[in-house]
């Protein structure tokens, strides 16, 4: 369980890097409320520093996800592996020690 | 493990393998566009998220009832299928909200009480590592806690005003969209079932090597 949560604790790491690549280091504890708008403005006519991509934030996600169930299937997996062998071996020293 | 375990294995491989597929073909919502698609993994990983805490309450009450330790162990099991998919669904959804809402992050009632919830989860995990002998029954009180609180979360939409979708939103979805919906969720579902089975295997097995340890030094 310690490695599990130490697995964890490096995904929020990378996540955390991850928003600060797409957008610069941003601050949650700050409420960023969305402003009222006065006019609605074409995405097309806004200047290319100002639109989003969906793309990385799409991907970033998915693989987020994949990454996340991945690596905890492989974590359990073997631990699981690691104990059923030692179990294995006490049951064989046991049976042999009588 | 069980003979089904396997082949369940493959199937779930399988459907995860076709979801992409299954989402891209879904049609794009026409506010948000290609970022909504992230809902087909946030939302059935909320979902989980809620449906493991729920059970690691029940399980957890089950086990302060009766001290039988399997209950306990399928606690633990949903305790961790709640932290997992619980950052799934914490980390997801602020991909989503930077670009649909134009924010990372909104301390509202949904947001907000899903992040309380995956801290007590985590809490639990923490007090069963490090809470030495006893923490269990600690652990379970937490839990019951931590299942009080699901409803609490998803009735948020409704009754507080907040920015998240409501609950009205899933079941207005046209066929194009809830296919692929249901299909993650099952895909999902699956999941969380599979590696809940694989986690308590690895609990029981730690728990007759303990007993093992626990006799060959009776004998020394």
């Amino acid at each position: 369980m310690r490695t599990s949560l130490r697995v964890i604790a490096v995904a929020l790491f990378v996540v955390s890097g991850f928003g600060w690549i797409i957008e610069g280091p941003p601050s949650l504890m700050a409420q960023e409320q969305p402003k009222q708008q006065e006019e609605f403005t074409p995405i097309d006519q806004l200047p290319p520093q100002e639109q989003l991509p969906a793309a990385p934030l799409l991907v970033g996600a998915y693989a987020f996800v994949l990454l996340m169930l991945f690596g905890y299937m492989f974590i359990v997996s073997r631990r699981l592996t690691v104990i059923q062998d030692e179990v294995d071996r006490l049951d064989r020293e046991t049976k042999r020690t009588g | 493990m069980p003979k089904w375990f396997t082949p369940a294995v493959l199937v779930c491989a399988v459907m995860f393998a076709v979801t992409p597929f299954v989402i891209a073909n879904a049609p794009y919502e026409s506010t948000m566009g290609l970022v909504q698609k992230v809902f087909y993994y946030h939302m059935p990983s909320a979902w989980v998220f809620l449906t493991a805490s729920v059970v690691c309450g029940i399980a957890s009450a089950r086990f302060l009832a009766s001290g039988d330790a399997r209950h306990d162990r399928t606690a633990l099991a949903a305790a961790e299928m709640a932290v997992l998919f619980g950052l799934i669904t914490l980390v997801t959804g602020p991909l989503w909200a930077r670009k649909a809402w134009g924010t990372w992050w909104i301390w509202d009632a949904r947001i907000t009480s899903s992040l309380v919830g995956w801290m007590i989860a985590w809490a639990y995990l923490i007090l069963r590592q490090y809470g030495g002998p006893g923490s269990e029954k600690l652990a379970a009180g937490l839990a019951l806690f931590g299942m009080a609180n699901v409803p609490f979360i998803y009735v948020s939409v409704n009754y507080w005003r907040t920015i998240h979708p409501a609950t009205t939103v899933v079941p207005k979805l046209p066929f194009s969209m809830g296919f692929p919906l249901l299909f993650c969720l099952a895909s999902f579902y699956l999941l969380m079932f599979l590696l809940m089975k694989l986690r308590v295997r690895v609990a029981e097995q730690q728990a007759r090597l303990d007993a093992i340890y626990l006799s060959l030094d009776e004998q020394a």
